[in-house]
């Protein structure tokens, strides 16, 4: 008969079930599964599974199996075993416990970030089959620009014309103010967003109903959070919403705040028709507009693959007809899964500033040697300490001790050290965790107890901690001859030994590699930091330009009130007003410019700065041809500098060529009046990117102040004075410019003090190790150097003769260090577009560290027997 | 008499096996209880508690009745014992004696 009942559960269950009863249950079992068969085979074999596991309880266990055997007393004798042996080696247990624990805590550290890292965006329903349509703009062949939120129209084009695509929702910032009842604030996490939102991302809401919420123009639907904030806590749905005190808005709607780790974050989210009815319908389906977010649903079962390999073909359609026609700019669609972009995307608007794949690995990877090195630890000391036991292991054969039941025992104080460890590293993590997580900038919101795999991955360390550590060294203690070892004249064989040399030359070999890296990250960043930046940031304060919620003239006017207010004061010494500040990529990009003397095809992407007079003298760039803007020149709307960098791309050989060639830009076409330096704009870790400066005095969106640092509290309060005299209710935001521009550095340090901490870590462990087994081969060697001793060997003689196995080990370890640091730091080294070289002092530095501390842990002991009265140990044989 | 309370549960199965009498084995005892209590009760429990009761003494075994529905196996078929039968009556008898007990009123409809 070919339908037979699972096979597998039937004979675990036979094994396990009292006979007597097993016919009965069997019996019962088969029969249902006929029954089952009736309607289907598949579902019968599962319930077949289902039930049978329901069988394996203690009620039906079968009478003397293996698991009634009663274990205790075999248990209190390894218990009480164990103890003595402890009590005997406290030092060697404090050590292994010590470098354990150490190893644990830093290995669950770094786990918990690991895991956090990739944990971004798993977390909402349905979120397999969202998408992200990211934008990459080309020129001539050449990546240009690579969007977070590209093409306006891309959602819309995609879903016209894939039926894969089950839906898009269409997404754009929003810098506005909000207000209510004359209560001012400045959300930044707010979005357009068209109505399929909540469907397309799997997201619902708590009020309100999901696919009409987002629907008609003037509609609003806030998260919680800010929904408390601003309606303190009362139902807002219904309720309105003023926008820059302009516009009202209806709040149709409130959803769930979106868990901390998830690339998307909102705090508001305006209807897209809101957006549309502020510009214009053409605003859905533009390809040349960036800066928009697309999220697609694909139907489940869709290949994203294959479906992206369909795009270049419709975008070539598109161009062909002409509707949406671009000037010379590739465009290019790329699908990003929404749980990979956390790890893999960092364009330009990404909603929130996303992490790497690349570090997180890293750290994995970090954690783990540290863990490693830690049961080698155990592994060494162990070993070493069985010379120790060999008279024991001894006489426990020859009273009769199966060598299973040695490695029991063995095996038992393993696992009995290991728990000791792991409550130890469980004190560590819960400890340090918060600190741990707010020094990464992390909210503490997240527990790792409450996740699956913690207790998984808890007791997968713990098992494989015991296993690792536990089996080796049992082996080799259970297989000592009786005979040997009784008569004393036992000595560690050859194999041990270098099995032993090989493994501290792992820990070392790891220790130093960590050490390099963290060495070189620092210089790296140091030697960043000391870069000219070409640009003055100091003593400066940068205000967010008010929004703008009268008419234009008015705007200017109480500009001008506001500048002269500020000047007039003893410690502010300039001001100027721009869309972008240094720090960071100018949000303005714009792509179709060109020369006018260029053909079309070479029109190009650049970065766009608004900024007025003040702008170049301010932050002291230096204008190598031309000149900067000028009052005296009267209206400067039609004139624009650039960038050094700007130049090759606009075909220009030298500065002063570009000086009076006409630039096109959008259908207008302004006049090159002077070329700016290259400076950094972003940190000196991207390159120089082609920067056009146009003359812009109304709206900008920053206002930098120069001030002194002197009564800088009775300056800043001076300004908040002046700043509610002239525009009222608007919150003020402001910060220091050189604070804001390091921040760019963030990222490495970040990954420099974690790299530091866990080489540290990694050290300390390594050398617990060190000092742990010095102790053990100096004790072995106590005899030879008493009677060199008497022989009249000195100090020195004893101590060099001592230290240098030690040294040897570490200086082999650090040789095979360096290529494998060399090459890990230079790959790491080449993200970086201004780097330092790789010098011979990088790798000496820490290799020298590592010795000096090395000898320094071994001389405990080598200075301790070398300074042994020979006599104490040569009047006993 | 300590011993002798049974369970509601164990109180239900012992009145099915007494009801089906000489075909009293798992299915037929999980079958009849869906239907006449409409109440799903896994296999596995149904003989975790046929187990008990025998322990205790309220039923008696034996194996018979091989069919090929069942691979050749016999059914473990269960018989209510004289103990069972008196365990059966006395919770009867505590319960008659309850309802004796309540007034007409306690119901509301008094």
């Amino acid at each position: 008969m070919a339908n037979v009942p699972p096979k597998l559960i039937y004979s675990l269950l036979k094994r396990f079930c009292d006979p007597f009863l097993f016919e009965g249950i069997s019996g019962d079992l088969e029969e249902l599964y006929f029954i089952d068969c009736q309607t289907s085979v598949r579902h019968a074999k599962v319930n077949y599974m289902l039930r049978a596991l329901r069988f394996f309880r203690f009620t039906f266990l079968r009478k003397g199996s293996i698991l009634k055997i009663n274990l205790e007393p075999m248990l209190r004798n390894y218990l009480n075993i164990t103890l003595r042996t402890f009590k005997k080696h406290k030092a060697y247990v404090l050590i292994n416990v010590l470098g354990l624990a150490i190893g644990m805590s830093a290995g669950f550290l770094i786990l918990q970030y690991v895991a956090y890292e990739l944990g971004y965006d798993r977390s909402y329903d349905r979120q397999e089959d969202v998408y992200r349509v990211q934008s990459n703009r080309y020129n001539k062949g050449e990546l240009t620009t690579q969007w977070a939120g590209g093409a306006a129209g891309a959602g819309y084009h995609l879903k016209e014309n894939f039926p894969e695509i089950q839906d898009y929702t269409q997404m754009v910032k929003s810098s506005a103010m909000v207000s209510v009842e004359r209560q001012y604030f400045k959300p930044t996490f707010a979005y357009y967003a068209s109505a399929p939102f909540f469907e397309v991302m799997g997201l619902s809401l708590t009020r309100g109903v999901d696919s009409t919420a987002l629907k008609d123009p003037f509609s609003v639907v806030l998260s919680q959070s800010w929904a408390d904030r601003l309606f303190n806590g009362e139902n807002p749905v219904g309720k309105r919403i003023r926008q820059n005190d302009r516009n009202d808005f209806t709040v149709t709607g409130v959803f769930e705040d979106l868990p901390e780790n998830s690339h998307m974050k909102f705090d508001l989210l305006y209807s897209f028709e809101s957006y549309v009815n502020f510009t214009s319908e053409e605003v859905k389906t533009q390809l040349d507009w960036d800066g928009f977010l697309n999220y697609i649903r694909l139907k489940p079962g869709t290949n994203a693959a294959l479906l992206e390999a369909k795009f270049p073909a419709l975008l070539d359609r598109i161009y062909e007809t002409g509707e949406n026609y671009i000037v010379n700019t590739e465009l290019e669609f790329v699908l990003q899964h929404v749980g990979d972009i956390h790890l893999t995307s960092n364009y330009r608007s990404e909603i929130k500033p996303n992490g790497s794949a690349r570090t997180t690995y890293f750290l994995a990877i970090i954690g783990l040697f540290v863990l490693f090195i830690a049961w080698i630890n155990y592994i060494n000391l162990t070993t070493a300490n069985s010379m120790k036991r060999a008279k024991e292991v001894g006489i426990r054969k020859v009273l009769g001790s199966f060598k299973k039941q040695l490695v029991g025992q063995f095996m038992f104080e393993s696992a009995f050290i290991n728990v000791i460890a792991l409550s130890l590293a469980a004190v560590i993590v819960i400890v340090c965790l918060p600190y741990f997580n707010r020094y990464l900038g992390r909210s503490g919101d997240y527990l790792m107890p409450e996740q699956l795999w913690f207790w998984l991955s808890l007791s997968g360390v713990f098992l494989s901690g015991i296993i690792l550590s536990g089996i080796y060294p049992s082996l080799v203690l259970s297989s000592f001859k009786p005979i040997t070892t009784l008569k004393g004249v036992f000595s560690n064989s050859e194999k041990g030994n270098t099995l032993r040399k090989g493994l501290v030359i792992f820990q070392y070999l790891t220790s130093i590699v960590l050490i390099t890296g963290t060495y070189v990250v620092y210089q790296q960043l140091e030697y960043l930091k000391k870069q000219d930046l070409g640009v003055n940031i100091e003593q400066t304060l940068v205000l967010t330009a008010p929004i703008i919620t009268t008419d234009d003239s008015i705007y200017v006017q109480k500009l001008d009130v506001f500048r002269n207010e500020l000047l007039s004061y003893s410690t502010i010494n300039a001001m100027t007003t721009s869309t972008a500040v240094p720090g960071e990529s100018p949000n303005w990009n714009a792509g179709g410019i060109r020369l006018l003397s260029q053909p079309e095809e070479q029109s190009n992407q650049y970065r766009v700065l608004g900024i007025d007079n003040d702008y170049i003298d301010f932050y002291g760039l230096e204008v190598v041809a031309g000149r900067q803007f000028d009052q005296s020149y009267g209206d400067e709307n039609n004139n624009v500098l650039v960038n050094e960098a700007a130049l090759s791309t606009l075909g220009l050989q030298q500065a002063k060529d570009a000086l009076n060639k006409k630039l096109f830009f959008w259908e207008d076409t302004f006049n090159i009046v002077g070329v700016v330096k290259n400076y950094r704009q972003e940190s000196p870790k991207s390159s120089y990117d082609g920067h056009i400066f146009r003359y812009n005095d109304w709206w900008n969106d920053y206002y930098s102040i120069k001030m002194q640092t002197s009564d800088m509290p009775k300056t800043i309060a001076f300004l908040e004075e002046n700043w509610r005299i002239v525009y009222g209710e608007q919150p003020l935001d402001f910060y220091f410019l050189d604070d804001h521009y390091n921040k760019q550095y963030k990222a490495e340090l970040n990954f420099g003090t974690i790299f530091g901490l866990f080489s540290i870590l990694a050290i300390i462990v390594a050398c617990l190790g060190l000092f742990g087994l010095a102790s053990f081969m100096t004790e072995l060697r106590l005899k030879e150097v008493s009677v060199r001793k008497v022989l009249g060997a000195s100090f020195s003689n004893l101590w060099t003769m001592l230290t240098k196995d030690f040294l040897k080990l570490v200086c082999l370890a650090i040789l095979v260090s360096l290529p494998l640091s060399w090459w890990l730091m230079d790959s790491w080294l080449t993200t970086f577009a201004n780097r330092i070289d790789l010098s011979f002092t990088l790798f000496l530095v820490p290799a020298a560290l590592l010795v000096i501390i090395s000898i320094a842990t071994v001389s405990y002991h080598t200075i301790k027997t070398a300074l042994l009265n020979p006599a104490d140990c040569l009047k006993d044989e | 008499m300590k011993g002798t309370q049974i369970g509601e549960l164990e109180e239900l199965i012992l009145l099915t096996v007494a009801a089906l009498y000489d075909d009293a084995y798992g299915i037929a005892i999980m079958k009849d209880i869906s239907t006449r209590a409409n109440r799903k009760i896994s296999i596995s429990t149904v003989h975790a508690v046929l187990k008990r009761l025998e322990e205790k003494g309220f039923m008696s075994s034996r194996y018979a009745g091989a069919t090929p529905e069942r691979g050749g196996r016999r059914k473990h078929l269960f018989r209510v014992t004289a103990a069972g039968e008196k365990a059966l009556k006395q919770a009867r008898a505590l319960r008659n004696g309850l309802w004796d007990e309540i007034p007409k009123v306690a119901f509301g409809n008094g």
